[in-house]
Parts: C-alpha cells; structure tokens; sequence
C-alpha cells in the first residue's frame, strides 16, 4: 500500500467516522431523571398477585395431598 | 461465564429429581421392609431413577433454547413437563407392574388405590407442582448459574 492509498483511507475513515467531540459527557446530571424512573416502575402489583396466586396454589397442593394421601408417592414417582 | 449453557441448564434440571430421589428411596424401604408393606420396590424405582432426572434436565435445556428466542416463563414451561411426563410414567409403570387398572380406579404400588375421579384432580395438582418447582427451584438455579 503506497502513500497515495493510506492518504485517501485515511480521508475516507475521518468522513465515515464521527469527530468525537471535545465534551462527550452530557450537559445535566442524569441520575435524578434515572432514580425517578426506578421509583415509578409499576412491577409491585403484579409480583404481589403472582405471590398471592403461587402461595394459594401451594396451600390447594397441601389440602389436596392431605385429603387424598395415596397421591403423595404418586407425586413422588414423578419427582 | 458463559461458557457451556446447556449444560448448566441440564445441571439445573436434574437438581431437584437428584434430591427428590434419596427420599422417595427412603420412603419406599421404610415402607417395605419396616412395615412389610409388599410394594414391588425394583420395578417402581426404575422410572424415577433413570427418566425423570434425565428428562427434567433435557426439559430446562429446551427452555434454555426457547428462552433465547422468545419469553417463556419457566414456570409454565415446567407445568406442560407432566403432559410428557405421566404418560410415559403411567405405561412404564403399567408394564412393570406397579399400576394397575381396576373398574373403579388405578393401584399404585400394590398399595395406593386412586379412584378414576380423582385422576383430574391428581393431574392438575401435579401441574400446579411442577409450576411451583420449577419456578421457584429451577428457575432460582438457573439464575445463579447465570442462564435465565
């Protein structure tokens, strides 16, 4: 590769490259906007549903295995 | 660490039949030899030692392969596990020897009799453990392994 090429790769990696520039960080503090977005995360509703769902279906599996225990070696079998 | 997924996800997988195994073994001897109960040991032993560990491991390896391609929980992932499951159990077992069909219900073991209507409910049950295993055991392994 002689002279001439690495010249024009050069011009055209500069053209297809951004000029970085000489402040990159950004203008404001980010972090209050971020801790905002964390406190307004509307997942507690659904985790307390899903925890209340899970912990009915463990007391139904409870109830079940003491009204019918010849299902529990059944269960067992398949464990 | 993510090297080798699949077979952490196979690891996973087989914890918790690995853990269930010793027990149900325990079960079955006290059962036998302590109070002379006639259950056919050898035959009912071979399932859960030589299918169910394997398939619960090759189950997590497909939710691993799915999980990468679309959003499946795991629990439910692992509540159609016994769609698989009880079938294959059920015609082992029957051809072993340890279940038998009678008129009115089906005899596990030589011992536990369960009448035809309450086979629906045992199978949602088993749905409703499977979902809860896997979800809080298989799922809370998979997260440490660093897989889900």
């Amino acid at each position: 590769m002689n002279e001439r090429h690495e010249d024009r790769l050069k011009k055209l990696l500069q053209q297809a490259l951004p000029p970085v520039e000489a402040e990159p960080e950004p203008g404001r503090d980010l972090w209050p906007a971020m801790l905002r977005r964390l406190e307004a995360r509307p997942a507690a509703a659904p985790l307390r549903f899903w925890a209340w769902f899970d912990a009915a279906l463990l007391a139904g599996l409870a109830a079940f295995a003491a009204l019918v225990p010849a299902s529990i070696p059944v269960f067992l079998y398949y464990l | 660490m993510n090297t080798h997924p699949y077979l952490r996800a196979y690891l996973a997988g087989v914890f918790v039949p690995t853990l269930v195994l010793p027990l149900l073994l325990t079960v079955f001897i006290v059962v036998r030899i302590v109070l002379q109960v006639p259950i056919p040991i050898e035959q009912a032993m071979i399932f859960p030692m030589a299918a169910v560990p394997s398939l619960f491991g090759l189950w997590n390896m497909l939710w691993l392969w799915y999980h990468q391609r679309a959003d499946l929980p795991i629990g439910l992932h692992g509540a159609i596990l016994p769609l698989v499951l009880m079938p294959l159990g059920a015609t082992t077992a029957h051809c072993l020897g340890v279940l038998a069909f009678g008129s009115h219900g089906v005899t596990w073991f030589q011992a536990a009799y369960v009448p035809y209507a309450l086979i629906a409910p045992c199978f949602l049950a088993a749905l409703a453990a499977y979902y809860l295993v896997w979800k809080y055991i298989v799922g809370s392994l998979n997260h440490v392994l660093g897989i889900a």
